[in-house]
């Protein structure tokens, strides 16, 4: 979600969050009422499968609209007569009336089949899980690191809250989170892949790996390629949580159970500790699984400014042909791990609700 | 409202441990800090040398699109196509004339219409097998009958009538119509033992069974989608071993990731694309052990008008403006470009200005436009011809006789710097003919093209040895059947003078008569005002001077290396000396890059355990 | 930021609005609402004045809309034009051209200082439109119940889950490239989260007892949505507009760098996208390729400053530091 999503999608979270509050929805079903909850479940379950079927169609025609003939794009400045760009177009499939193609093009996703790739010429599935590895090593490697950082420093600024250490840590946030990521990694590119005066070039300036390594050495290889885009997307990415971590903690302890709690004598760690934290994790626990659903949809610019093997690139090349059956399944692959992200919290987020069933 | 709590006595240590962990950027950046003293910079990674001989990697912006030569479009997987198996004929890197490949020699039947190829005996498939006469006409044969074969090359095989091969030695092919280019057949010959197990032409890619059987200066190796293809020298190429054990083209996406490679030495050459920058190349200059390579480049940089699109039958179709049917105002047009002001600035010095259609660097079928009829830079003359055809200066905009502004469109790849920085030059300098233009940026232009809904349009291709299809698309034959449908056409151009020279050049076996026929040619295609070349761009590249020694360009004297029409760049190219201290010190810097590797790693871990920690100690701290 | 205004939602939160409590309502006089008018807006002022942050965003925004605004006088109306480029190409910065030249000879301070209007035009434009119609289905969808309010629902719900940015590069390819196309691929794909928020507000704002007064009055749909719920959610999409002109801002950069913005136009992120293919990173060209990031950066920040402090200002339990 973060570096080339931009700060509107940050409110996702919250418009995305479980039963917002003052909606009809259910909010909260006890656990303990399992009927409720299955209802709750059904009625979650089935509104993720209307989701799925519109991304499908939505999938279909988005890229359509696209004015641009694939088969001219793929033969761009060879020398192919008219014949041979008819022929093309009928093994495409590119001749059937639109009507057709749709149908055809749902009955095999149903089924699991996305069509073959124009540029590729194999089975766009089979591109989609060969690069998939390389976007969830990268974005997932920074989406732990982005998420642990974030709450760490929410609840530490929190905590401190109008200390120096919060002003500066929140301002600094803020301010990284302003930046483009890509430009961000351009920078990083020149400071540290080439160097600048004293500092020496000492990462690689882009790619997955050398390509000769193999064994312990490959896996060391793999993560001195990784060290520049994760700092990018840990830099811009980590404000977000940290920013919900911080005020949804700060939302806690202004709470009258904790000033009861500390009255009683608890311990301010202890308060902590036990209660403001669980309790403040809820609205962070549902941003955390909207990011997660984007870790799919990779990063588009990161993995373009270094040269990264993931779906992001995969996609944004794609989308020049454009190479339709590889973006329409990468376009339904990015929202369905949306969905799915989205679902799962709802489904979760009654039975982690601490307030409930105690 | 908030309670706060207080926050636990701001001691400078704790304050510090904040400063310290306040982002996972700020700590890996630290590691910079650790390990100031490798000397990293200084000795270039060499492209790996240690384990498997000499290794050129060379970087290259585009990926593969398929490694079948039945398939494959892309410049990058048409080259490795060609290292990966030998054509008929190949061109001479000094001239381009055509010199033996796999055949030894060629030769058309009186009526022209029959060539007989002779096929050499010395060229193995590198599983064993002899390469024969029946490989290459089973290749043309699979072509000619399996759409799905055709897709790559099927152009070459159009007019042909049927390929035989009487003997291992010999193969014949007869022609429907006469056809000169015949010893420009760039079709990559494949091993029919091979290929014949293949089912479905449209989705094998050949990228699954390694090392891939070829007979070419190398052998596919190995291959990762978006990553790199490696190809492995063909010891027993009849030519002689490439003089690199290894090869390697490595992708990367962004040019500037490509450069600061070559900096550090990770690759050995970087293929502009289509060039480096004037500002890479000006860097790249100042560097000790680097060479910026630059040469005549193959393509043409050039404005086509609309003349009005129109289908086979005549039929009009699209709304290109009615001004430009009048050659006064296409000439005009052309007069106020000052070609020399985008040679000096757009391309900074790394193009030739634009005469005629081919590019000089294909001296036998380039051509000049006399002096008088050269349209160089004359905005008065162009604001006079403007006069002339009607369009009077009315408060600085050209009017025409039904009163109208002239407003002009020029269409424009957005994927080319070039296109957008030129258009930027148009606007103004047309804006002071008074003519107005805006700048219409796409992806893909080909759609607003062929619906002939343009005015103007950046125009260019890649030329070959062989001009026939550059010269092919300006024909009537070329233009589409229906409106608005794909065609070969170009730019709608159809005229029967031109038809004729076409035809002529085509049948014209005498390479000397079929120059001359090309340049009348061109002199129309100048005149008409329906094309205006701009600028032939170089090519602009650069590679390792410690790491290649020597490398042949195309034209030898001075030419481009990636890209070239045959192989010689990467079969000729010479590793520089390793066994001097440069190599010592390349294996010790390979194995630093592992070292800061595992320092990072380190780092990027213990910083995650001391914030895990830093969190317990807390806890523990303020238990106490 | 995300939660941050979630319990700006929470039925029953006093917004600092007009015509927030019941009793006045029934003797509305003109000059009575606009006084209270001016005093909730001294109020908001004096509560916003006490945030720092806030107050630095908004100086830096003023300065910013100053220096675009005067982009002629500072600059000359010709600091675009190639054909009269004062310098050559990418020169490193010196008295005349304090950040350098571009490709074609053009100072690179003159351009940033267009750039900035391409920018903030678009930034504004496009958080207008997002918000506007946030505002619109959010208003609608709470107001109404029954069917039409699940299927606008619905619709936003699967916005919501298509992949923004994926979205906008989609919509930016379909449409030509031109500034207006920008600003539509940003408000189209964006104003969802506006409209859960609006409608969250919605629902909680007709829970209140004077608007079924107003109902049972016979105040119609169109009487309660306008006069009624609107003015009660504006603080709200306020604040929202704030921060949506700053994440329009990155994503017209991130557009136009990925080379989806129209290219006659100097806009920063056309200017980091120009720099790239002039091969400014590998030549080191830091003063070309710095400015436009920082710009973006200080301005996105300058906005999301602002919007920060306005919702803490509607909400003080958030505790922004000030």
């Amino acid at each position: 979600m973060t570096a080339d999503s931009t700060p509107a999608l940050v409110k996702q979270a919250d418009a995305e969050g479980p039963a917002p509050a003052g909606s009809p929805a259910v909010r909260g079903p006890r656990a303990r009422n399992t009927q409720a909850y299955l209802k709750y479940v059904a009625a979650k379950i089935f509104g993720a499968a209307v989701s799925l079927f519109a991304v499908l169609v939505t999938s279909f025609f988005l890229f359509r609209l696209i004015p641009s003939d694939p088969v001219k794009q793929m033969t761009g400045g060879r020398p192919v007569s008219a014949e041979q760009l008819d022929s093309l177009r009928r093994q495409l499939g590119l001749d059937q009336p639109m009507w057709q193609q749709f149908t055809s093009y749902v009955g095999d996703a149903l089924t699991g089949d996305f069509g073959t790739s124009f540029q590729y010429h194999a089975p766009v599935v089979d591109k989609i899980t060969e690069a998939l590895p390389a976007t969830l090593l990268l974005t997932g490697t920074a989406y732990v690191l982005y998420s642990a950082l974030g709450i760490w420093l929410g609840t530490r600024t929190a905590w401190r809250n109008g200390s120096k250490s919060d002003r500066f840590n929140t301002a600094l946030a803020l301010t990284l989170y302003s930046v483009p990521s890509f430009w961000l990694g351009l920078l990083l590119i020149i400071v540290f892949a080439v160097g600048v005066g004293p500092i020496p070039g000492m990462f690689p300036t882009g790619g997955l790996e050398s390509g000769n390594e193999s064994g312990f050495a490959y896996v060391l290889d793999v993560a001195h390629h990784m060290v520049l885009p994760v700092i990018t997307l840990v830099a811009v990415g980590y404000a977000q949580t940290l920013l919900v971590m911080r005020s949804s903690l700060l939302d806690e302890m202004g709470s009258d159970y904790l000033t009861t709690a500390r009255a009683k004598g608890l311990r301010d760690d202890t308060v902590r500790r036990k209660h403001a934290v669980p309790n403040a994790m809820l609205p962070t626990f549902t941003l955390m699984f909207v990011n997660l659903g984007h870790v799919v949809a990779g990063q588009i610019l990161v993995e373009t400014v270094f040269s990264w093997p993931g779906l992001g690139g995969l996609f944004y090349q794609g989308l020049s042909v454009p190479d339709l059956p590889l973006v329409q399944a990468l376009f339904f692959v990015f929202a369905t791990a949306v969905i799915l992200a989205n679902t799962l919290a709802d489904l979760l987020y009654p039975l982690l609700d601490p307030r409930v069933g105690r | 409202m908030v309670e706060r709590v207080p926050p636990p006595s701001a001691q400078p240590r704790s304050r510090l441990r904040i400063l310290l962990a306040s982002g996972a950027a700020a700590l890996a950046l630290t590691a910079g800090a650790v390990v100031p003293g490798v000397p990293l910079g200084a000795a270039p990674q060499q492209a790996q040398a240690a384990d498997s001989g000499k290794t050129l990697t060379v970087a290259v912006a585009q990926s593969i699109d398929s490694l079948s030569p039945f398939l494959a479009q892309k410049l990058l997987s048409t080259s490795v196509s060609r290292l990966m198996y030998d054509f008929l004929t190949n061109y001479d890197p000094k001239d381009n004339h055509a010199v033996p490949g796999l055949a030894t020699k060629w030769e058309p039947s009186a009526d022209k219409l029959t060539w007989t190829y002779t096929i050499r005996s010395n060229s193995k498939w590198s599983d064993g097998e002899q390469a024969t006469a029946e490989d290459a006409a089973w290749t043309f044969n699979k072509m000619m009958t399996d759409e799905a074969a055709a897709q790559a090359n099927g152009s070459f095989v159009t007019n042909f009538k049927k390929v035989t091969a009487p003997s291992p030695t010999q193969l014949v092919i007869e022609l429907k119509e006469p056809q000169a280019t015949m010893a420009a057949l760039d079709v990559p010959i494949v091993p029919k033992h091979v290929w014949e197990k293949v089912k479905d032409f449209s989705k094998f890619n050949n990228d699954k069974d390694f090392p891939v059987v070829g007979n070419g200066p190398f052998v596919l190796s190995d291959y990762k989608v978006d990553q790199y293809v490696k190809l492995k020298a063909n010891k027993d190429f009849w030519r002689g071993k490439p003089k690199f054990d290894e090869l390697v083209f490595k992708t990367y996406k962004d040019q500037d990731a490509a450069v600061a490679a070559l900096r550090k030495g990770e690759v050995s050459f970087v293929a502009g694309s289509p060039a480096l920058t004037p500002a890479q190349a000006a860097s790249l200059k100042g560097d000790a052990n680097i060479k910026v390579n630059e040469g005549p480049g193959r393509r043409f940089f050039a404005l086509a008008t609309n003349p009005g699109a129109q289908t086979k039958d005549g039929k009009k179709f699209g709304n290109g403006n009615e001004a430009l049917l009048d050659q006064k105002v296409r000439q005009a047009l052309f007069l106020s470009i000052d070609r020399k002001t985008i040679i000096d600035k757009v391309f900074q010095g790394h193009a030739v200005e634009g005469q005629g259609y081919i590019p000089p660097r294909f001296s036998e079928y380039a051509w000049q436009p006399s002096s008088g009829q050269s349209l160089a830079y004359d905005p008065a003359k162009a604001g006079k011809l403007l006069d002339q055809a009607g369009y009077a200066l009315k408060d600085g905009k050209r009017v025409g006789k039904d009163g109208k502004a002239l407003d002009l469109r020029i269409l424009c790849h957005a994927t080319d710097p070039n296109d957008k920085a030129i258009g930027k030059y148009l606007k103004e300098w047309w804006g002071k003919l008074g003519v107005g233009l805006k700048v219409e940026c796409l992806d893909d232009v080909s759609v607003p093209w062929y619906a002939g809904e343009y005015d103007l349009a950046f125009d260019g291709w890649s030329v070959n040895p062989d001009p026939d299809f550059v010269l092919g698309i300006h024909t009537c034959a070329a233009l589409p059947l229906k409106a608005k449908a794909s065609a070969a056409t170009d730019n709608f151009i159809c005229d029967k003078k031109y038809d004729e020279l076409y035809k002529k050049q085509l049948a014209e076996y005498d390479t000397t008569k079929r120059a001359d026929l090309v340049g009348q040619m061109q002199s129309w295609l100048y005149d008409s005002g329906y094309m205006s070349v701009i600028a032939y761009p170089n090519a602009v590249e650069a590679y390792r001077t410690d790491q290649i020694k020597s490398i042949t360009t195309m034209p030898e004297a001075a030419g481009n290396i990636y890209g070239q029409d045959g192989y010689w760049s990467w079969w000729s190219a010479v590793p520089a000396d390793s066994d001097g201290a440069s190599g010592d010190s390349d294996s010790g810097s390979s194995s630093t890059g592992i070292v800061i590797g595992i320092v990072v790693a380190v780092v990027v871990l213990a910083g995650g355990g001391f914030l895990l920690s830093r969190r317990r100690r807390t806890t523990a701290d303020e238990r106490e | 930021m995300t939660t941050e205004s979630m319990p700006a939602s929470t039925p029953g939160a006093e917004v600092p609005a007009p015509e927030e409590s019941g009793p006045e309502e029934a003797k509305s006089a003109g000059a009575l609402a606009r006084a209270r008018k001016r005093r909730s807006v001294a109020r908001f002022w004096r509560e916003y004045r006490s945030h720092r942050g806030g107050l630095w965003g908004l100086a830096g925004l003023i300065l910013i809309a100053l220096i675009a605004l005067c982009a002629p006088v500072l600059t000359g109306a010709n600091a675009q034009s190639v054909t009269e480029a004062p310098g050559g190409a990418l020169e490193s910065p010196s008295a005349e051209f304090p950040l350098g030249t571009d490709q074609f000879g053009r100072s690179v301070l003159a351009l940033l200082i267009w750039g900035a209007r391409v920018s903030l035009t678009v930034g504004l434009l496009a958080a207008f439109l997002c918000v506007a119609i946030g505002t619109v289905v959010g208003i609608v969808a709470g107001h109404f119940r029954g069917w039409y309010s699940t299927v606008l629902m619905r619709v936003t719900d699967w916005f919501l889950v298509m992949p923004t940015l994926v979205l906008a590069i989609a919509l930016a390819t379909v449409m030509d490239r031109s500034l207006w196309t920008v600003i539509i691929a940003i408000g189209v794909t964006t104003w969802p989260t506006t409209a859960r928020l609006v409608r969250a507000q919605t629902l909680a704002v007709e829970s209140r007892p004077y608007i079924e007064r107003a109902r049972a009055l016979g105040g119609g749909h169109g009487h309660i949505m306008l006069r009624h719920v609107l003015p009660n959610v504006m603080p709200l999409v306020l604040a929202q507009t704030t921060l949506v002109i700053s994440s329009a801002i990155l994503t017209e950069a991130t557009l136009a760098f990925l080379g989806l913005g129209d290219p006659t136009i100097t806009s920063w992120g056309g200017m980091l996208q120009d720099a790239r293919e002039a091969g400014a990173v590998s030549a080191g060209d830091w003063w070309y390729l710095a400015p436009p990031g920082i710009a973006i950066a200080l301005v996105a920040l300058a906005f999301t400053l602002c919007g920060r402090a306005i919702e803490t200002v509607l909400n003080p339990k958030l505790g922004v530091a000030r």
